[in-house]
């Protein structure tokens, strides 16, 4: 909100610089977010005098001037043709910084030195209307009225000494939406009361409930409504110091009757309407629900179809005006209005908010009802705007007010608990220290008894319901940095610190492993989002197409990131991404929280070549056995020993191969190389080989605490064998049976070559192991050994069609 | 005699230069037939008085011949070995794959860290969130305009992507009793359009600590704490009264801007202060929906954004950059 110093000076005396003002007013709670200081951009502005014009020497079309400026008298050299002595004129000084340069194509500012101007010296510079950026007319330089005294800053002559300051108001705060609230805190940091505006009415003989009437039917939404009769009154343009406070505060000018209720709006934070009151049928105001779906046409010229919620003010035979909201077209303030019935009311804050939403339509007056406004205020703001219409507008004002306000609201009355506040805030404030503090933002306490006061909360502070609210104003007026920063917190170590360990050690494993950590957004493209195989949750309010439904897998949001970097000419891609993924359990009930299933997971990604290209080092692209590689390595670093792959011939998932990963006997998550049609459906056509897992499985399999196993204490024998098998033998098929067979001695078996070629034939391919066997009490002995390999040799020519190679 | 084919081997040897003339050597004094051989053959002709000196030296002869020829030998067959490429040590190193944390992360992680060291937990909580965890259950009453300090993105009527992370505030206080001390890290959404500002998506980190005596002091002093450790021990700092509806007393934490020290820039707005942090005690309603008795037990909460805090560190200007991945940018880290 834009508050004007200028304003809250009426109010309120104080003196602070703009810095002072934003600092101590931050300090309270009202954050001054900007300002702007109007009085600087007319720094080095004076008004000045023209005393002597002579021609100047060497050019026709230039003045050589003598300007009176107060303390001295200036040589100028001026360029425009209206120049004469004897007028007032705007002078800019030497320093002065011009706004909008006349002759530059962009108009930039430029800064007035002395210089020489054809031969002659100027020590300052006449300004025109637009070189001092308050209108377009370039055509020769603003004399001024001849009343105006050589020397005054410029600021000072147009009034705009006036610092405007932009306060962010915390929604709580509906009662600083006006000059008048953020005066009162103003006055808190000055320790000064407000002065309201003194109102004094002249009102005629004839009762306003003569010729008006205001009835209300839905004293819930609507518990009060205030009005006036105003006669005769003259539509014309504002004066202009109210075109000018309203243009300060941002706010346009339209004529004096609107203009005025837009002020007091300013001033007391009140919203108030002004209606044609020849225009209301039967001169009756009757407050009332709208009928579902009916038709009506606002201010601004919209047609708006109502709920049957929607409070209406309405005169005799139709709705003129959103009560609360926005006011209709058809009763609106003309250049023909003679008679105005003026009114503020009071608004259920709810039904002010649910109306507004649903009508998508945010007024000023809408915000400060939804926020609460001030049921006292009603009064104050049409007695306020009345006297400015008499004074503006020559408005007969007629006797009384028409106050409709069936339920009279009380301030409310809060216990306060003087060690309660001490105990919130964490200080030691007595009884009178908290009332002074209180009474310093007009929250009057009665003491209850020695720990207890009775606090009264005037109605403009609606956000103040409870005792808690009181104890934050306590905090907040005594100020948070007078408050004692304790540094000794008493922490309880004997409390067990639960901290997500195994995420943090994948990642630092991963990050070992030479793979970069990503992030991604969880919203996607539907289409996008669909690829993970699953039905997507979409979200009913997307912010753009590509970010409306919830990903069901991280596998698409990687691919558009490797995507991402091939376009950027990066290639060789090793990465990982823990994040979560989303789907609905059971789609027949969407309303339901617990059908919502979000499942952490890990996906890593490989694509390019093996190894970054270098000097000697052999290239080659990735593959699945990189991965496999990859994923065997980061499964046995966390333990998982008991994993196993399945694998799949014709998989109509992500990838293919589809290697299938289970740990302990439960689905942990695959593997594999991501299909074609996928990785073309995101644009991607180089091959990129992705694993995901689920976190939760890997955790739970998770054996954080090993046991040590002695080493072996006799050593070990190490034998070859290699085997000619059909080609399309699975070599895990022959390790299984190696494996088996070779129970108990054998301790290891690692395939170490796999051969297919001339010896072999097409159709045959060797493989050869390396296996260890060992036992843990004796040392073993070659007829055992031999026993043992001659046990595998048999099974595996038998089991697996193979034949031993000698 | 003796001395005869001792020299004429010494001079033999110093001329023999490849291994071919070394064999003609050997042949020559060291074979069978050698003229040592030879010399140890005329031995039998010898008086036997004179034999075993004879003997002697002749012996000495040969084992000085063989050494000295053993020795020329080591010499001409180094010699003659084909010369090693020299090893170039300026050849670049085998290349590894270096692997990064995501800057998100990093700074999620050290604010955990710290917090850890003050004894809180690490709790987590849904990103899908139900209307009564995120906003009624903190205080935000339906039809309420403090609902609008947080533009929502809706999945159902009730069901929504979490605004922010004080939701799990109220499933940490369900699910424990006090003393309550955790901090809460994860995503958020807002509906809010992408620019070099904002994002739909970003992360935050929460804070709760709710325990018998817990004070506003004392909420300050955990958070200077904090400060400190996180953006050095020298800043200075202030608090200042704001508003959200599931504390009270509320406060947003300014730290002096570490980018000018405190003089004003365009980071701070020219005031000087960056705003780090909001908190406050924790709102009696909301203790109240966490089954926990206000009147008993106190607390406070805090929240803060990652991605800020981050763009400043790294000097980031525009968040978009943080989730596009891109490794050149990852990389950096």
């Amino acid at each position: 909100m834009k508050v004007s110093q200028k304003w809250l000076k009426e109010f309120v005396d104080f003196q602070m610089t703009p810095e002072q003002f934003t600092e101590e007013l931050s300090m309270l709670g009202l954050e001054v977010e900007s300002y702007e200081d109007l009085a600087k951009k007319y720094n080095n502005f004076v008004v000045g005098e023209v005393l002597q014009k002579e021609k100047h020497p060497k050019a026709d079309r230039l003045s050589f001037c003598k300007v009176n400026v107060g303390e001295k008298v200036l040589d100028i050299v001026c360029g425009a043709p209206n120049v004469a002595a004897g007028q007032k004129v705007c002078v800019a000084l030497i320093g002065a910084l011009i706004p909008h340069d006349q002759h530059d194509p962009e108009g930039k500012p430029f800064v007035i030195t002395n210089a020489k101007i054809r031969g002659v010296e100027s020590f300052g510079m006449l300004c025109s209307v637009c070189e001092l950026d308050l209108g377009d007319d370039a055509s020769g330089i603003l004399v001024l009225d001849a009343s105006a005294v050589p020397g005054t800053p410029l600021a000072d002559y147009f009034g705009m000494n006036d610092v405007v300051y932009e306060v962010g108001i915390t929604p709580n705060r509906a009662d600083c939406l006006s000059h008048i609230g953020v005066a009162r805190e103003v006055g808190v940091v000055v320790n000064k009361k407000i002065t309201l505006p003194n109102i004094e009415l002249k009102e005629s003989a004839v009762p306003a409930t003569d010729i008006a009437s205001v009835e209300i039917l839905d004293a819930k939404r609507c518990p009060r409504y205030s009005a006036r009769v105003l006669r005769n009154v003259k539509i014309a343009p504002s004066p202009k110091w109210l075109q000018d406070r309203l243009t300060s505060v941002g706010i346009r000018s339209i004529n004096n009757i609107v203009d005025v209720t837009n002020y007091v709006l300013m001033e007391t934070g009140h919203p108030l309407h002004a209606f044609d009151l020849d225009k209301l049928a039967g001169r009756k105001i009757i407050v009332k629900t709208a009928s579902e779906g009916q038709k009506f046409v606002t201010l601004d010229s919209k047609e708006r179809t109502l709920k049957s919620d929607t409070l209406m003010i309405c005169d005799g035979e139709k709705p003129v005006a959103i009560g609360g909201v926005m006011g209709g077209e058809n009763t609106e303030i003309s250049s023909t209005t003679t008679n105005v019935l003026l009114e503020a009311a009071f608004f259920n804050s709810a039904n002010i908010r649910r109306t507004s939403k649903y009508l998508g339509l945010s007024t000023e007056a809408a915000y400060r009802f939804e926020r609460g406004a001030d049921i006292d205020m009603t009064i104050i703001a049409v007695n306020r705007a009345a006297q400015l219409m008499q004074e503006l507008a020559g408005a007969e004002i007629l006797n009384g007010i028409i106050d409709v306000y069936p339920e009279k609201q009380e301030p409310a009355k809060i216990v306060v608990r003087i060690p309660r506040v001490n105990s919130i805030i964490g200080v030691s404030l007595t009884q009178n220290q908290i009332i002074s503090l209180l009474e310093k933002i007009e929250l009057i306490s009665v003491v209850k008894s020695n720990d207890e006061l009775l606090v009264t909360i005037p109605n403009f502070r609606t956000d103040i319901t409870e005792e808690i609210d009181v104890i934050e104003e306590v905090a907040r007026v005594f100020g948070y940095n007078n408050i004692e920063t304790k540094t000794h917190a008493s922490i309880d170590f004997t409390q067990t610190i639960r901290t997500d360990r195994f995420q943090n050690e994948i990642r630092d494993y991963l990050i070992g492993a030479g793979f970069h950590e990503i992030l991604s957004i969880a919203l996607r493209q539907e289409t996008v989002a669909r690829l993970g195989g699953v039905q997507p949750i979409k979200v009913l309010n997307p912010v753009s197409a590509e970010m409306e439904a919830l990903r069901t897998s991280l596998i698409p949001g990687a691919l558009q990131v490797v995507k991402h970097n091939l376009n950027h000419g990066v290639k060789d891609l090793r990465l990982f991404e823990i994040g979560n993924v989303f789907t609905l359990k059971n789609s027949a009930d969407p309303l339901n929280h617990e059908n919502y299933h979000e499942e952490e997971r890990l996906l890593v990604v490989l694509s390019g070549l093996h190894q970054t290209a270098s000097y000697g080092q052999p290239v080659r692209k990735v593959d699945v056995l990189d991965l496999k590689g990859e994923v065997s390595a980061l499964l046995s670093k966390f333990n998982l020993d008991n994993y196993r792959f399945i694998y799949y011939d014709n998989p109509k998932t992500l990838t293919d191969p589809r290697i299938d990963i289970e740990i302990n006997g439960t689905y942990g998550g695959f593997f594999g190389k991501t299909q074609k049609h996928i990785a073309h459906a995101l644009d991607v056509e180089e091959e990129v080989f992705v694993c995901e897992l689920s976190v939760s499985a890997m955790r739970n399999a998770w054996v954080r605490e090993r046991k040590f196993s002695p080493l072996p204490k006799f050593p070990s024998v190490t034998r070859d064998l290699a085997f000619t098998v059909d080609v399309a033998t699975p070599q895990q098929s022959i390790e299984d049976v190696i494996r088996k067979v070779g129970r108990p001695l054998l301790q290891n078996v690692m395939l170490f070559d796999m051969y297919i070629g001339q010896q072999t034939g097409a159709s045959k391919k060797s493989v050869a192991y390396t296996m260890e066997f060992q036992a843990a009490d004796h040392t073993l002995i070659d007829d055992e050994v031999d026993a043992a390999v001659k046990k595998i040799v048999e099974a595996v020519q038998q089991q697996c069609d193979a034949v031993v190679r000698s | 005699m003796l001395e005869q084919v001792k020299q004429e081997f010494i001079t033999a040897l110093q001329q023999a230069e490849t291994p071919q003339q070394l064999e003609q050597v050997r042949i020559a004094f060291l074979s069978r037939s050698g003229k040592i051989a030879q010399l140890f053959e005329g031995m039998k002709t010898a008086a036997p008085a004179e034999k075993p000196a004879l003997g002697k030296s002749l012996n000495e002869l040969r084992q000085f011949a063989q050494t000295q020829f053993d020795e020329k030998k080591l010499v001409i067959e180094e010699a003659a070995k084909p010369k090693e490429i020299p090893f170039d040590v300026t050849l670049p190193g085998r290349p590894k794959h270096v692997g990064t944390k995501h800057p998100i992360t990093q700074v999620m992680e050290e604010m955990v860290r710290i917090f850890v060291g003050m004894g809180f937990s690490v709790e987590k909580g849904p990103e899908i969130e139900s209307d009564y965890y995120n906003f009624e259950a903190l205080n935000f009453p339906p039809d309420h305009p403090a609902r609008d300090m947080q533009d929502t993105i809706f999945i159902q009527d009730k069901i929504l992507l979490r605004t922010h992370t004080s939701p799990v505030q109220i499933r940490v206080m369900e699910n424990q009793k006090p003393p309550i001390r955790a901090v809460m890290p994860g995503w958020v959404y807002r509906n809010e359009a992408t620019s070099a500002r904002s994002l739909v998506a970003f992360h935050q980190i929460e804070g709760l600590y709710v325990d018998k005596g817990v004070t506003f002091s004392e909420l300050k002093g955990t958070l200077v704490a904090f400060a400190k450790q996180f953006y050095g021990s020298s800043i200075k700092y202030r608090f200042r009264p704001s508003f959200f509806p599931f504390t009270e007393p509320s406060a947003e934490m300014d730290i002096t801007c570490y980018i000018c020290g405190g003089k004003g820039c365009r980071i701070c707005k020219h005031s000087g202060w960056l705003e780090v942090l909001g908190a406050g005690m924790v709102h009696p309603h909301v203790l109240k929906n966490g089954n926990i008795d206000p009147e008993e037990y106190t607390g406070y909460a805090f929240g803060m954004g990652i991605e800020r805090t981050a763009m400043l560190r790294y000097n980031i200007d525009d968040i978009r950059i943080l989730y596009e991945n891109d490794v050149r940018f990852l990389k950096q880290f």
